[in-house]
């Protein structure tokens, strides 16, 4: 159990240099959250101690468990996963190199808007409907137990109607806009430099925080 | 009436006489002689009916000529459409300032009035750090804070030495004529020269817009490299008096950077939360708001100044901190008085520096020497380029998006100097430095050259070299959920793999702020999320602009919309909940109505509805900086709960 489908978890993305210094502080880091198993469960995740206070936790944990960020072709969400796949997920935060050219550096953008993607669209059908954008604004939204929850629904509708401006343009009176798709999104963040800001450091070597 | 006019040509000329040397109007009062139409006690003159007495008015007449002459010249450029596309405005300012100079000293036969350091320091340089650092992007400054430092720091001190040292070289060689200028003397030019500034840069990036990255890390440098410009200006004017140098002084000279950067920023943040709370209390008297910021901030400047600690340090502390904290005190008109009055001052300022710069260039102040000109100028641009290109390879290893070639060749290239080395030079005894004028000379052709010459090509240069441009979107609120979206994904990611990075430390820093200083500061403390106060901005926005072109029939008279202006929050009634809900559906039914207008509608339809935009963008320009919010979730006290039922 947990061993990965198609067992060739070292992607593209991954091969681009992830020193085997980096690897040994994740793997580190790994055996601490899975208390020296093999595996990581969700439950893991509850003995890290800032987690608790990021409102939308529950979604990032669930990215970890995500079979379709987890580069296997079916769907739904794996029991467990392994080293291998824990470093699959955290190769999406790879910084960029300064060597990439342009395809590579589109392809890079893409897979981490993937994973964004996949965090917004819960029910895996491949669109942001109205009701999976209202629950991440109510999960963000969360953290303020006096906002009353007619305005996270009005802010997300809010947010939708821009979507709908940007990426359908004009419509008519009696369009319904279904949902945004995967190509709407990339619309919408064209804007901004996601290569940039989607990294983390992986630099420090000792693991500073603990676990419980 | 040709008396009057010579006895005014000779009030003039004395009065220029005896302001030599100094600002013109700062001329010491009591020049000017009494008006005597009353005469002595044994001549007896008839009453005058019409007199002229110019010396009592001459210091405020003067400096309000000055400032409108500023003015005018500003006018005059921006008529002319392109030219301020093509020539950034300093030169063309710095050419009027020569032009008035040659004036004067042909009129008069002897030098301009040149710029009083002390005006400069005092008076004309806090008005342009103010405002830079009380608009500066708080955020991106903070993720940039190591290589900002690490720039203006070491890459000063290297320019410093740097020049200092291969211009003694150059002086060693007999064949110029140089060699009674010491080692001391030349490094204390080295680090006067070497500081670039923070005018300079604002005025020529301005108009370039580059990206937010590139333009934070020039400017930044500059701003923070005054601690440093400070203490080497200092220390080495000491040594050139001090007759034996030990080796205590130098420690002692290294101690006081420490002093004179930490000093200036503890200065600047204290009486910036002085100022957060006085503001607390105004709510009763909101007109005069605005005054305690400027008080506050120039009491930061001249209280650092007055110790000989950074005051562009203090003062940009100052002005980031009030920045946060004020801004939810102060009622929404004091807020856009202190904006405005900030830019006019600032840019006021400015004209002035830069046409004092080219009047005080022209006069009998200058000695040339080709050698030590030429090489100056050789050694800023070898050094500059040296300099960044070593540091960054260096700190390319800390970053995570390393700079290249094209960001550092536009840092290099941005490296200005202005009018901070101008006027220190102004400052050197004339005793100890017996080559003075040689030094006055050097500066000024440096300055000309960045100024003129780097400011002109560096537009060319920009869009030759693809450099990432800044993209000025609208704010939408999408983008702000997703921006912060992103912020949670990355705290999650970091907390994963228990990694403290940039935001582990901003949400530390936030969760320290909501729970001790949000309280302490703001008057009625409503935990803020930027998502919900920007969607409530840009659909107050859209309200006032439906009722201002009278696509609404009523205007609620409730206090609803004045309230939000005010920034007073209380909890609405039913009716006034009625009232805007009302508004908010009539709102969106505008707004659907129109993206369809484009194909369907008649002209008129269209030309109301490019007004609305127009109103709606220049409206979202104008409050784009005040959205530059990362303020966080707070569990504590009730916020308003914002009606807004769409359908």
């Amino acid at each position: 159990p947990g061993v990965p489908q198609g067992s060739a978890p070292v992607t593209s993305l991954l091969s681009l240099a992830v020193t085997s210094e980096q690897i040994e502080h994740l793997h580190r880091r790994f055996k601490q959250l899975s208390q020296d198993q093999l595996t990581i469960r969700k439950e893991n995740f509850d003995s890290i101690p800032d987690l608790e206070f990021n409102p939308i936790r529950g979604k990032i944990v669930h990215a970890f468990f995500d079979k379709r960020n987890l580069r296997q072709e079916s769907d739904g969400l794996a029991e467990e996963i392994n080293f291998e796949d824990f470093l699959t997920i955290m190769s999406y935060f790879r910084p960029i190199e300064m060597n990439m050219d342009e395809e590579q550096l589109d392809r890079f953008r893409k897979e981490k808007l993937k994973f964004l993607f996949h965090m917004y669209d819960s029910d895996h059908d491949g669109k942001i409907t109205l009701q999976e954008y209202r629950n991440v604004v109510e999960e963000l939204l969360s953290g303020n137990p006096h906002l009353e929850k007619e305005s996270a629904r009005s802010i997300a509708d809010g947010a939708m109607m821009e979507a709908a401006s940007i990426c359908v343009g004009q419509m008519g009176p009696d369009q319904v806009y279904e949902g945004i798709t995967f190509e709407d999104f990339l619309k919408m963040w064209q804007g901004i430099d996601i290569e940039t800001k989607m990294h983390v450091r992986f630099l420090n070597v000792d693991t500073i925080a603990h676990c419980y | 009436l040709l008396p009057v006019l010579a006895a005014l040509a000779a009030g003039a000329a004395e009065a220029r006489a005896t302001s030599e040397g100094q600002l013109p109007g700062a001329a010491a009062m009591g020049t000017g002689t009494p008006p005597s139409p009353s005469g002595t006690a044994f001549e007896e003159t008839r009453l005058h009916v019409f007199t002229l007495d110019y010396p009592h008015v001459q210091i405020p007449f003067e400096i309000t000529l000055w400032i409108l002459l500023a003015s005018l010249a500003k006018i005059g450029f921006h008529l002319y459409h392109k030219l301020p596309s093509i020539v950034p405005e300093s030169c063309l300012l710095i050419l009027v300032g020569l032009l008035l100079g040659g004036i004067i000293f042909g009129a008069e036969e002897k030098s301009p009035p040149v710029m009083n350091s002390d005006v400069f320091f005092l008076y004309l340089l806090p008005p342009i750090v103010l405002d830079a650092g009380y608009f500066m992007p708080t955020r991106l400054f903070f993720e940039n804070f190591g290589t900002i430092f690490w720039y203006a720091v070491v890459g000063t001190l290297w320019n410093a030495i740097g020049i200092g040292i291969s211009l003694y070289g150059i002086c060693q060689i007999s064949a110029f004529g140089l060699t009674d200028i010491t080692l001391l003397q030349n490094l204390l030019f080295g680090s006067l020269i070497s500081a670039v500034d923070p005018v300079a840069v604002l005025a020529v990036f301005e108009n370039i817009h580059v990206n937010e990255q590139l333009y934070i890390l020039v400017f930044g440098e500059s701003l923070l490299n005054d601690a440093i410009t400070v203490v080497l200006y200092n220390l080495f004017k000491s040594f050139c008096q001090m007759r034996t140098i030990k080796v205590i002084d130098i420690f002692a000279g290294i101690a006081n950077f420490f002093i004179v950067g930490i000093g200036g920023v503890l200065i600047g943040i204290l009486l910036g939360f002085v100022a957060a709370f006085t503001t607390r209390f105004t709510h009763k008297i909101r007109v005069i708001e605005p005054l305690f910021v400027f008080l506050y901030s120039y009491l930061s400047y001249i209280t650092a100044e007055m110790f000989h600690l950074s005051g562009i340090m203090a003062i940009t502390a100052c002005a980031m901190t009030m920045n946060k904290y004020v801004e939810e005190n102060v009622s929404q008109k004091s807020y856009t008085t202190i904006k405005y009055f900030m830019k006019m001052l600032s840019s006021v300022s400015e004209t002035l520096i830069f046409i004092f710069m080219g009047v005080s260039t022209v006069g009998k102040n200058h000695e040339w020497n080709w050698a030590f000109v030429s090489f100056t100028l050789l050694f800023c641009l070898i050094w500059r380029a040296l300099g960044v290109f070593v540091l960054t390879q260096i700190i390319n290893v800390f970053r995570t998006i390393p700079l290249t070639f094209k960001d550092q060749f536009i840092i290099a290239y941005g490296g200005l100097r202005g009018a901070i080395c101008f006027s220190l030079v102004f400052l050197l005894p004339p005793a100890v430095f017996p080559r003075k004028k040689l030094f006055i000379t050097a500066v000024i052709v440096v300055i000309f050259f960045t100024v003129f010459i780097q400011g002109i090509t560096i537009r060319p240069l920009v869009e030759f070299l693809d450099v990432k441009r800044s993209n000025k979107k609208q704010p939408a609120v999408s983008e702000e959920i997703y921006n912060r979206f992103f912020d949670h994904v990355k705290t999650g990611i970091e907390d994963v793999c228990g990694h403290w990075g940039h935001n582990f430390w901003r949400d530390k820093f936030k969760k320290f702020d909501n729970k001790y200083l949000r309280r302490l500061l703001i008057r009625e403390n409503q935990p803020k999320s930027s998502i919900v106060s920007l969607y409530k901005k840009l659909e107050i926005k859209h309200a006032i602009e439906m009722a201002e072109s009278g696509m609404i029939s009523k205007v609620p008279s409730s206090v609803s919309l004045s309230d939000y202006h005010e920034g007073k929050i209380k909890p609405l009634s039913p009716t006034e909940m009625e009232n805007m809900r009302e508004i908010l559906t009539k709102n969106l039914y505008q707004i659907r109505h129109r993206t369809m207008s484009y194909n369907r509608h008649s002209l008129a339809a269209d030309a109301s509805e490019k007004q609305a935009k127009e109103i709606l963008i220049r409206r979202r320009h104008s409050l784009r900086e005040s959205l530059r919010k990362t303020n966080s979730l707070s569990r504590e006290r009730p916020v308003l709960a914002v009606c807004g039922v769409f359908w």
